[in-house]
């Protein structure tokens, strides 16, 4: 296959050149409606997103082998490689996916166009899993869908994990549409490390959130590397969506989210934090939407973004917003920037710390109300020590530092 | 005169550009209670401040001495190694930061600083429990972030805990009395006079004379418009509630 270069593809290029699957219509439909980005297209305008598509770039599309785990997915460069040994979920590929028509993200159609099949996991049963994307092929263009359905009353807690030392150079373009339904759980939490040169990933995601199921959505994205998450949530009746983002990008990162959650059944709940850490030359982004359909009566929903700049160079770009069109709702919105707090580095300091242990603890603290968001004991500190190794390079999370309910348990053996 | 903890000597300090602080003279007893009483806006807690080392305060001239060496540059962290001790007016709440755990932290850097080994988790919660119980705090305070949504009462008893696990050789008590209801005034009360070893040094500074009532001082000094104006022994307490700071001139 030829390189290709994404900012002159045409939808219709790619469906006869690539051989996208016809179904795929509504996708190339949207993508020549919205336009493949540029600088100045909404979604992207704090990522630099020109250098990727005015590169020549050469599709990957590598072959299956697939083995089994005790309690994994790996999808290797954009093919299912192992599968969990338990009968709760199903893994399978399909050409054919309900895909959103209504996604403002340009590069969600691309991907779903450029996706030779779909891989789709669905859970009949409760089920925690961990799914890990490995990525291999260093300077390719990967691009996949991955497609999650819940059944009805099916809670289920996915451990999303990202692999791609070795696909230095590589742009991604990847995501999920997941479906939850009625009075399901979806938790999923994200943890992704780039470091500089890495991968970039342009993840693009989509949930349908049907009446009185829920979905609580765990991202932490660390590190030097550029990569932008897109996502966009329907709310149905009686839904629920908590989204929490952690971000710690040093050096030149250009890293966020952008995102739009949709209110459209009645009573409909969304709640949407993110937390900014930036350093060095990094940029933040944070370019969030909620919008409540005339349909969402009753809704709630509230968002923010908190940032800290460590350094003059850092910068973020924070842009909650809301768009209401009804009267009987609660929502709220709000967003700031700033340095670390000098009272409470005094406080800290007044008592004996040091500074450079005093900033450490406030750092760790402002990061800690989103990593102990996190239900699982074992992801949280599992969260804690990724964040730690991202900030200081080692981890020396300890007991005390997050729950301590075990050394209690030493003290009071130690104390009879 | 006993032994001089701390020699404060014509000191000025700023905050902004405004001059709180114009030429105060004070010394500090090694053993002794000493208060500081004065109207609002004499400068009182720019002097605690100023004392441990507060971003807010520029010290422009004089000298603080403590334990014979000017401290006036030295960072807050290294002042509170040393022994020095503020316990806050309004202390800050710092969410997602455990109590234990930065407790934990601050006693380890004293007793590092003093040659002392460190405190493991058992021994280190065996203890802050036992102060906790003492001071009438609800056992969960301890898991609880720091000061994060503590009631006025909770957070002075918090300050006087970490006070009482850090050992401290000179201790600053802001306004320990503001917002105390009177169960929660006697159980810090007691606890500041458990700390009393008659080498241990206190400065309370206070609007009222309530607090006197439980902690009893050995002298009394006025400051009024950044000087100390008059210096005297319990008594003046008195003569301050029946007169007033206006009716005292200096000396």
């Amino acid at each position: 296959m030829r390189p290709v270069l994404l900012g002159e593809l045409t939808p219709e290029e790619i469906l006869q050149e690539l051989g996208a699957a016809p179904t795929k219509s509504l996708a190339a439909r949207r993508l020549s409606e919205l336009k493949l980005p540029t600088r100045k297209s909404e979604a992207y305008r704090y990522f630099d997103i020109e250098p990727l598509m005015e590169h020549d770039w050469e599709i990957l599309q590598a072959p299956a082998a697939i083995g089994e785990t005790e309690r994994q997915i790996v999808i290797t460069d954009g093919r299912v490689t192992a599968l969990p040994s338990g009968v709760e979920v199903q893994v399978g590929c399909s050409d054919a996916i309900d895909i959103d028509g209504n996604h403002f993200d340009p590069l969600y159609y691309l991907g779903h166009l450029l996706s030779p099949e779909v891989i789709s996991i669905r859970f009949k049963q409760d089920a925690k899993v961990t799914l890990v994307h490995r990525f291999t092929r260093p300077g390719r263009l990967l691009a996949y869908r991955t497609a999650l359905y819940l059944d009805a009353n099916v809670h289920v807690q996915i451990d999303e994990r990202y692999e791609g030392e070795e696909a230095c150079g590589a742009l991604i373009l990847g995501g999920y549409d997941a479906f939850v339904a009625r009075d399901a759980t979806l938790t999923l939490i994200k943890d992704e490390t780039l470091k500089e040169g890495d991968y970039t990933p342009i993840l693009s995601h989509r949930i349908k959130v049907d009446s009185q199921a829920a979905c609580r959505l765990h991202t932490f994205d660390f590190g030097e590397g550029a990569g932008l998450q897109l996502l966009r949530a329907e709310l149905h009746e009686n839904a629920r969506i908590d989204a929490d983002h952690l971000l710690y990008a040093t050096d030149h990162a250009r890293r966020g989210t952008v995102s739009q959650i949709v209110h459209i059944g009645q009573s409909s709940v969304s709640e949407q934090r993110a937390k900014n850490i930036l350093a060095d030359k990094a940029r933040g982004i944070f370019d969030a939407l909620i919008k409540v359909e005339h349909t969402g009566k009753y809704a709630k929903a509230h968002q923010n973004s908190k940032a800290i700049l460590l350094n003059d160079g850092a910068y973020m770009a924070s842009k909650p917003q809301l768009e209401i069109y009804i009267d009987d709702l609660e929502a709220s919105h709000g967003s700031t920037t700033g340095q670390l707090d000098e009272a409470q580095l005094f406080y800290l300091r007044s008592r004996g710390i040091a500074k450079e242990e005093a900033r450490k603890m406030l750092i760790l603290a402002f990061a800690n109300e989103l990593i102990d968001a996190i239900g699982d004991e074992t992801l949280r500190e599992r969260i804690h020590a990724s964040f730690e190794n991202a900030y200081w390079g080692a981890t020396n999370v300890t007991c005390m530092e997050t729950c301590h309910g075990c050394e209690d348990l030493a003290a009071e053996s130690a104390a009879k | 005169m006993s032994n001089v903890m701390m020699d404060i000597k014509n000191l000025h300090a700023k905050i902004g550009a405004k001059e709180i602080l114009k030429g105060v003279n004070l010394q500090l007893e090694e053993g002794k209670v000493h208060a500081i009483m004065g109207p609002n806006g004499a400068g009182k807690s720019t002097l605690s401040k100023a004392i441990t080392g507060h971003y807010d305060v520029e010290v422009t001239e004089g000298e603080i001495l403590y334990k014979g060496q000017n401290i006036v540059d030295w960072e807050p962290e290294d002042r509170a190694l040393e022994g020095i001790f503020l316990s806050f007016q309004n202390p800050v709440e710092i969410p997602g930061v455990n109590n234990a755990y930065f407790l934990r932290t601050a006693v380890n850097a004293r007793r590092k600083h003093l040659g002392l080994p460190e405190l493991n988790a058992a021994e280190f919660l065996r203890e802050m429990k036992k102060l906790v119980e003492e001071l009438g705090m609800k056992p969960e305070m301890i898991n609880r972030s720091l000061n994060e949504g503590f009631s006025g009462g909770e957070k002075k008893r918090n300050e006087i805990l970490q006070m009482m696990m850090l050992q401290p050789d000179l201790i600053i008590l802001d306004e320990i009395d503001s917002g105390l209801d009177i169960d929660a005034l006697r159980a810090v009360s007691e606890g500041i006079n458990k700390m009393k070893d008659g080498k241990r040094s206190f400065l309370v500074i206070t609007h009222y004379s309530r607090i006197l009532d439980y902690i009893e001082p050995d002298y009394i000094h006025v400051l009024k418009e950044g000087r100390i104006i008059k210096t005297a022994g319990a008594e003046l307490v008195a003569e301050l509630e029946e007169k007033g700071y206006g009716a005292i001139e200096e000396a």
